[in-house]
């Protein structure tokens, strides 16, 4: 069963994935399903615990979208604890803010986030905004 | 409702209960940071979802509510009992907002929308003008941004072009960013008319760092998007390059200061701008004609045209609200809340048909195993056997995905105990212990209404008031206890306050005065308290508001006996009173005892069952044995249920508790555990007593379920009628 569920996991080579972490099923939701119809694989976590230990697993990530304002361990310091770990050093990081949080922008930057994606985005206003950081 | 409506409204009222929660929490603690930013983190997530749902009215709504409680978090204003009563209000309104939503009426009706516009009316003049100062929110950017660019003087430069100056700092791609990408990210709002790239920063080839971005572009572009769109697209190397946008028909001043400020030679921009379709070149003669005219000649244009670099510099300005941010930085983790968002969501239905089949699986998998038993093969036994153990395992783990904890339905009383006594006007403290303690979903959601009952009752009728207390010698301040634990087999959920007590007076003086006992008639506590759940019964002098009415002990037994639970109660003048639910751990399946009287099986609860004897033949004629220097009643179902025929010579007494009471059950043969998948009894089958429902073994036959509560209160209470009136099933 688990042999399975690892052959499900293995995507083809040009496929890229987008790691989502949001506390809010809402958000998960709407963005996972406009990633995939996309063409993008989706890995998601609900707070930034999960996300690490996935990131500590190693597992392939093309690019990271993460929520700022987080129950646990917030989206700024979830994205220096991000960038630390060696093999996502130069992964574009994208975090999710709103107008009323303009302050954080600079605050997330700094910690090494590439860009940020002002919610609610449109489909297109998000797919650009991630062709703009993804390698 | 479609799939993501459906999460957005689960979501959102998990976090109106957790906002509620936090908000109750923030009265007592106004200081802390923590669950501040949890009750706007709960707001905000709301409002996040809204507006991915695209529902404007939720949107509109929690919006203005954030914006008091980012007020709030930034210190702006203070919390009071006020703010909190007016924020729970809206927490009230947007579970009304959501109920819209989930009926898929577009909008919400007139006086739903008349009194969230009350709310709203109120936070802003209470909340979001008082203390401001009258300053202009700082959300709406200065409107002055682009009027140097329509009042200054010159000619309108022929073009229908935006004009982009873009100078990509060093740091670009060690940073990761493309700057192609830019380029390519620009193109999506609108067409690159002209390009040229500006290559001028270039150093030698010996000085170069290949790591390095020295480039820049002047790009004529043609959109109809507006300035802001367009810087948007930069916003990601804002603070790695310099950007200057000129819109359509600027004025050609403009573009002459453009020009002196960009790093490069005057001139040698003059004609790139020329090359790009920016100017033509006579625009650009009489532009630099101009620039080196005394300027008074037309001072009153050019002093606002000059401001132009500055406001852009301006725009890039760190804004001082980093360091409020850097200030409001959320500290702890609050490992509950991470626990909540790891669950994942399942329609309750989907759940109910796995237990079913999990059901119909035990109860094939028990008749495969009394065939596998029939033919004697070893290999066939041992693996039916696995197979029964794993399919026991499946059944556990499934029954476990419907327990939930009590804490959620017991936090709601947080709520309503600081609502109800206000309303008393009694100072009551609730007090909450075994939240974690889990039961079955169904039954949660079911014993809300009972419980409600019982906590109103208890703040009503039960403590009293103020003054009546510090008369007593008591603390004014008043305490309920919600309690909630494992005992058994069974979940006792508790409702205990320290008011006055049951009156037994008063309730025995109330019965009479009903026809529920006759005058004289002489009772024991527990008789006496029990009449309280008599239909109709109610002592209260008054009738308030919240209880009182007689309509409620009864529908509350009966809510709890229909979900096979009891309640009990226990009182002491003056100390107050403790009403204790007893309820089954699970609805569906349970581990039964199968016992055989004549040719029947039945089925005992094993959470029940202490101990099995043999019942030793001097026994024979009492109704009780003498266990280890106890005496133990016990009742003979073959006795109870009729049957003919003489009783084997060996019988035994399956010793069976409930509720602290012992009694035995003395049946013909011991047949072992089994696992019991309940299917309620008939309708015409409630007046039985000692039957709590049927099974099917494996052989398909069926095997009554015994109700121990029943028959041990048979072999306690009643012992000495036991003779006279045998009920009849057969």
């Amino acid at each position: 069963m688990i042999g399975f569920a690892r052959l499900l996991e293995i995507q083809p080579a040009h496929m890229k994935t987008i790691f989502l972490v949001d506390d809010s099923a809402t958000i998960l939701l709407s963005i996972s399903g406009i990633l995939t119809k996309a063409g993008y694989g989706v890995e998601k976590a609900s707070n930034a615990a999960d996300a690490l230990k996935k990131f500590q697993s190693g597992v392939k990530v093309d690019l990271l979208i993460t929520d700022l304002n987080m129950p646990g361990m917030n989206g700024i310091d979830f994205i220096k604890e991000v960038r630390k770990l060696p093999n996502y050093r130069f992964m574009p990081i994208l975090f999710l803010t709103t107008e009323s949080q303009q302050s954080k922008k600079a605050e997330a930057k700094a910690a090494g986030a590439s860009g940020w994606i002002v919610k609610p985005a449109s489909a297109d206003e998000l797919l650009n905004t991630i062709k703009l950081v993804m390698r | 409702m479609d799939e993501i409506t459906t999460v957005f409204v689960t979501e959102s009222r998990e976090q109106l209960a957790a906002l509620e929660d936090a908000l109750l929490q923030l009265e007592g603690s106004p200081e802390d940071n923590d669950i501040l930013n949890a009750v706007f983190r709960s707001a905000h997530t709301i409002k996040g979802g809204a507006g991915v749902v695209e529902c404007n009215f939720i949107v509109s709504f929690t919006h203005v509510v954030e914006n008091v409680l980012d007020r709030l978090r930034n210190g702006e204003i203070k919390l009071n009992g006020d703010l909190v009563a007016l924020l729970l209000a809206c927490s009230d309104h947007i579970g009304n907002l959501l109920d819209v939503l989930a009926a898929g009426t577009p909008a919400p009706d007139a006086d739903l929308a008349a009194e969230g516009s009350a709310l709203l009316n109120r936070l802003q003049r209470d909340w979001l003008e008082k203390g401001s100062g009258g300053d202009a929110p700082s959300s709406t950017p200065p409107s002055a941004r682009d009027e140097p660019l329509h009042s200054s003087g010159g000619g309108e430069v022929e073009t229908d072009c935006w004009h982009i100056s873009l100078r990509f700092g060093p740091d670009v791609l060690r940073n990761g960013m493309d700057p192609l990408a830019f380029l390519r990210y620009l193109t999506s709002i609108g067409r690159i008319v002209l390009l040229e790239t500006i290559a001028d920063s270039m150093p030698n080839a010996d000085e170069m760092n290949a790591e390095s971005c020295y480039l820049g572009f002047e790009i004529s572009f043609a959109s109809t998007a507006d300035k802001a769109s367009i810087e948007r697209v930069f916003d990601f190397v804002r603070d790695d390059c310099t950007l200057h946008i000129l819109p359509p028909h600027s004025k050609l001043s403009d573009y002459v200061a453009l020009m002196s400020q960009l790093p490069e030679d005057p001139m040698r921009l003059g004609e790139i701008l020329v090359r790009v379709g920016a100017l033509t070149q006579a625009e650009l003669d009489d532009g630099l004609r101009k620039q080196q005219a005394p300027p008074e000649n037309d001072s009153a244009d050019s002093a606002p045209q000059m401001p132009l670099g500055e406001i852009l510099v301006e725009q890039k300005v760190v804004s001082p609200e980093l360091v409020d941010a850097a200030i409001i930085k959320q500290k702890q983790v609050n490992d509950k809340r991470a626990a909540e968002a790891r669950l994942i969501r399942i329609p309750a239905d989907k759940l109910d048909k796995l237990i079913d089949l999990v059901g119909e699986l035990v109860i094939a998998g028990a008749s495969v195993n009394l065939l596998a038993t029939n033919t004697g093969i070893g290999e066939l036994i041992e693996a039916t056997s696995l197979t029964g153990r794993l399919v026991e395992s499946i059944r556990d783990a499934a029954l476990q995905l419907r327990m939930v904890q009590i804490g959620e339905t017991f936090n709601r009383f947080t709520r309503v105990v600081r609502d109800v006594s206000r309303e008393l006007g009694k100072d009551i403290e609730l007090s909450i212990s075994g939240g974690d303690t889990e039961l079955d979903k169904s039954m949660v959601e079911k014993i809300g209404d009972p419980l409600m009952h019982l906590v109103r009752n208890a703040m009503d009728h039960g403590i009293e008031a103020p003054d009546v207390r510090v008369a007593n010698g008591k603390p004014a301040r008043g305490r309920l206890e919600l309690n909630a634990f494992h005992d058994s087999g069974s979940i006792i959920i508790e409702v205990a306050d320290d008011g006055g007590g049951l009156n037994r007076d008063r309730i025995m003086a109330k019965a009479v005065e009903r026809g529920l006992i006759q005058p004289g008639q002489v009772l024991t506590d527990a008789e006496i308290y029990n009449l309280i759940f008599e239909a109709g019964f109610s002592t209260a002098e008054q009738v308030s508001n919240l209880s009182g009415r007689g309509v409620g002990m009864d529908v509350v037994r009966r809510n709890i006996q229909s979900l096979r639970g009891t309640v009990e109660v226990s009182s002491t003048v003056g100390q107050g009173s403790r009403f204790a639910i007893r309820l089954p751990l699970t609805l569906a399946i349970i581990d039964g005892f199968l016992v055989g009287v004549g040719r029947s099986a039945y089925v005992i609860p094993l959470d029940s069952v202490v101990e099995c004897i043999e019942l030793t033949r001097d026994s024979n004629g009492r109704d009780y044995i003498n266990l280890r220097g106890e005496v133990l009643p016990f009742v003979r179902l073959r006795e109870l249920f009729e049957f003919r025929g003489e009783a084997p010579a060996r019988q035994n007494v399956v010793v069976v508790q409930y509720a602290g009471l012992k009694a035995g059950i003395v049946v013909d043969s011991l047949m072992g555990e089994f696992q019991t998948v309940i299917k309620p009894l008939g309708t015409i089958f409630h007046h039985v007593k000692g039957i709590g429902g049927s099974t099917i073994l494996g052989s398909g036959e069926v095997a009554l379920i015994l109700d121990v509560q029943a028959l041990i209160q048979r072999c306690t209470a009643h012992e000495t009628q036991r003779a006279e009136q045998p009920a009849s099933i057969r």
